[in-house]
């Protein structure tokens, strides 16, 4: 047990209503990579947030190196070589690489004048140690979600940290991004580090950790090496239920245009973007991150302007849509993030529930509250939405049934064709089953689906057509059953060669 | 259904009860707090603050902010009181005239704000600065008469209440309705709590936006005519406590400056609050100046507590 460079025993902490963790033990090695799953809401947050000395354990002991510690703050964990990688950055936009890495603990001279020589020396160090090809000059806001990593790992190696902790570090990245990561952890890892990576997609796991923990509703079900598992088990050990057929069954139902887009451009951004949606059918947009998928969603939706061409619906064409008169005509957006633009994380589940169809539920001025409760009292029960009642904030609410909320309140549009960014990011296995086979119902039933996602198997396995995106263009399209992992990469990459191939497919997803 | 007026949230609750905790201690502490001659009195300075803060609580729900406020209501005050000029058949005229040039101030406010995107609070600030310059222009001293029937806003009384505590009762009272009601009162919230949302949603944040800085300026100009009423002239200056005066009730009242949450019914509670404690600080003899410092420390405690939570 000694050589642990970390240890919790016994580990409990109770928010107010939930008890996060209860006695949970969780060691690491020097030098490995240990990933923590588990479904939204195991608690695998919670542990690493203690951890990192966010929140204090309300029981149990760490142990660092062997020697009981109590963590009185970020700081001091900080100074003890932890580090945390939070799924949202803790950059500042405004300054620039360098100074982002050393924020707090800029070199000094003569006292109190920052050293910028020494600044910008030791950030290029850190920087070349990560083959990272970033110019610390530049201002963080400028970077790629992915350099933006790059920028937090090569704080983090600034530190000294022994152990550094990445919290969903695959949710922004995808593809070579997410291959030039595991590249960086896998050296760090040679270099003695020990690396805590937390993530949803069971992949990925497998590629990366050499131990693996799995949390559930606060209990820890074991810690296994990744060896010794394989997928099925680790959803098994994650739900405690085996969730063997993840995709409902396709249908072939009767199918007519629904969506026309002929040749839209928007500057440097959409090129030339011509395809068609049927009803009744999920087409999956594949694409990295950036290819351009979320702005075609958005100019579809009228949530931006487009340069040139046309979106027809239904055979008229839309001319200068906004989401208001989108919705009228039935389309829905289910944006890809719940936070930034999917929610009104203040209100209650109804007022979020009904704010697409309040101008429909109105008599007069007034909203018709009594009707509005019924509509969001079905949902509710229709999609098992899991709160205390309609009223309850939904901020309160787990990921998953956030999710459900926000696709609720789109199909009381009833829309003829629903648009779906990401619609499972960020959620847990059980409620993803759930999502996908209210994807599947609403396609029986006649509506057009548009899903983007950046997850392959996701793509494949629910898709009617794959379409592949790179740059603002439609690089191609493939049915499911020619579409594989390895092909939607290619053509996602922009690249058509073989040799390129072999390599995306021992990295990617 | 109706019931649900009444149904507040438990930051609402907590500035009722320290109201209540208020007028206790005050009456304990001053035997004149609670006769009738101070209690008309405290009620007639209540009015004008209580429509300002109204409006601006629809203002600050979208996350925005009517600096401009105090300047529309010394322009409403004069020119209520140099147009009528003592002529008994000029005063609805004048009242809507008046009425439209807010709207119209209200109007640009929001347009600008929506246009540009530049924050609120330059926009109106700048604004604040037009209107006030202009009305400088019109008169630089206290101007215009009214006729004696005109003094019943201010003065009159309905069977025995005063007449002012019914109109402000009225616009109270809309204001809730229009926020917890209507589409538009949903609207603003969401526009307020997440403007993104809300305009994904289908709402068109920008009108919603525009109206909110319109019901602002409206609640200026009868404040602005209120006054001019009460004085018996128009004064250029007499608004110029309000552009503060409006915010604080508001604060206290636990309405968020980020927006989407908050309420009038929390906001009434504030402005009596605020002019209970006035009150009671003249009551007690306390220095104009120590009153400054006093409602100082209460609002950074208030929104420091709310803050918190």
């Amino acid at each position: 047990m000694g050589k642990n460079i970390v240890e919790m025993q016994q580990v409990s902490k109770a928010f107010p209503g939930v008890l996060a963790l209860d006695k949970v033990d969780f060691n690491c090695l020097p030098g490995e990579v240990h990933a923590v799953v588990g479904e939204n809401g195991a608690g695998k947050s919670t542990l690493m947030k203690i951890l990192a000395g966010v929140y204090r354990p309300d029981s149990g002991d760490i142990l660092l190196k062997g020697e009981k510690i109590f963590f009185s703050s970020p700081k001091h964990a900080q100074n003890c070589g932890i580090s945390i990688i939070y799924q949202e950055f803790n950059l500042i936009p405004e300054l620039t690489v360098a100074e982002n890495i050393f924020l707090g603990r800029e070199p000094t001279k003569c006292g109190r004048l920052i050293d910028s020589a020494t600044l910008k020396r030791r950030s290029r160090e850190l920087l070349a140690d990560l083959n990272a090809n970033i110019d610390i000059q530049s201002k963080v806001k400028d970077l790629g979600v992915a350099h933006q990593q790059m920028v937090e790992i090569a704080k983090a190696l600034s530190l000294n940290a022994d152990i550094i902790m990445m919290d969903e570090p695959s949710a922004v990245v995808s593809g070579r991004e997410l291959a030039s990561l595991f590249r960086i952890i896998r050296s760090l890892k040679e270099s003695g580090k020990t690396i805590i990576y937390i993530s949803h997609r069971i992949e990925e796991i497998f590629q990366i950790a050499d131990r693996t923990t799995v949390l559930k509703d606060g209990h820890l079900v074991g810690t296994y090496d990744t060896g010794d598992l394989d997928k099925p088990q680790i959803v098994n050990l994650m739900v405690g239920r085996s969730l063997t057929e993840t995709f409902p069954a396709r249908e072939v139902g009767e199918k007519k245009e629904i969506l026309t887009l002929d040749d839209v451009c928007r500057n440097n951004i959409l090129n030339h973007v011509s395809f068609k949606v049927y009803s009744g059918e999920i087409l999956g947009l594949a694409g990295l991150v950036g290819s351009g998928r979320t702005e075609i969603a958005r100019a579809i939706f009228g949530a931006c302007e487009i340069d040139s061409g046309r979106v027809r619906l239904n055979g008229s064409p839309l001319k200068r849509a906004t989401p208001k008169s989108s919705i009228a005509s039935g389309i829905g957006f289910v944006t890809e993030s719940r936070a930034k633009d999917g929610l009104v994380q203040n209100m209650s589940v109804r007022k979020n529930l009904t704010l697409t169809i309040l101008n429909r539920i109105q008599k007069w001025f007034f909203v018709r509250e009594a009707k509005e409760k019924d509509i969001c009292n079905d949902r509710v029960r229709e999609y098992d939405i899991v709160t205390t009642g309609i009223e309850q904030e939904i901020q309160y609410l787990s990921g998953g049934n956030q999710q459900k909320v926000i696709l609720a309140k789109w199909i009381n549009i009833h829309p003829s064709m629903l648009i779906l960014d990401e619609p499972t990011r960020g959620i847990d296995v059980g409620a993803k089953a759930e999502i996908y086979r209210l994807m599947r119902l609403l396609a029986r039933q006649g509506t057009a689906i548009i899903m983007i996602s950046s997850e392959l198997p996701e793509i494949i396995g629910m898709s009617d057509r794959i379409l592949v995106i790179h740059d603002g263009k439609v690089m191609g399209e493939l049915s499911p059953c020619e579409a594989t992992e390895e092909r939607i990469l290619m053509l996602a990459t922009g690249q058509n060669t073989v040799q390129h191939q072999q390599k995306e497919t021992a990295l990617a997803l | 259904m109706r019931y649900s007026i009444f149904k507040q949230d438990r930051n609402t609750i907590i500035v009722y009860v320290v109201l209540v905790g208020l007028i206790v201690a005050t009456s304990l502490l001053s035997d004149i707090f609670l006769t009738s001659r101070n209690i008309q009195n405290l009620l007639r300075q209540v009015v004008p603050l209580g429509l300002v803060s109204v409006g601006q609580t629809f203002t600050i729900l979208t996350a925005g902010i009517d600096l401009s406020i105090g300047s529309v209501v010394s322009m409403a005050s004069c020119l209520t009181t140099g147009m009528i000029l003592g002529r008994e058949s000029l005063i609805l005229p004048v009242i809507a005239f008046v009425i439209v040039m807010a709207l119209f101030i209200g109007f640009c406010n929001g347009f600008v704000i929506t246009k540009t995107r530049v924050h609120p609070l330059i926009v109106t600030l700048g604004m604040m600065s037009v209107v006030q310059g202009a009305l400088l222009l019109y008169t630089k001293s206290p101007i215009g008469s009214v006729p004696p029937v005109f003094d019943y806003l201010a003065w009159g009384k309905a069977w025995f209440i005063p007449f002012p505590i019914i109109l402000f009762a009225v616009v109270a009272t809309a204001g809730i309705f229009i926020l917890r009601r209507t589409t538009f009162g949903r609207y603003v919230y969401a526009t307020g709590g997440n403007e993104e949302v809300a305009r994904l949603s289908g709402i068109k944040t920008a009108r919603v936006k525009i109206m909110t800085y319109m019901i602002c300026s409206f609640t200026a100009a009868m404040t602005g005519i209120f006054l001019a009423s009460r004085m018996g002239m128009g004064d250029p200056l007499v608004g110029e406590r309000y552009m503060l005066d409006s915010i604080l009730p508001v604060l206290i009242g636990g309405t968020s400056l980020a927006g989407g949450r908050g309420g009038i019914g929390a906001t009434i509670a504030g402005v009596f609050i605020f002019a209970i404690l006035s009150n009671a600080l003249n009551l007690l003899d306390v220095s104009a100046y120590w009153q400054w410092i006093i409602k100082g420390l209460i609002i950074i405690t208030a929104v420091a507590f709310y803050t918190k939570k």
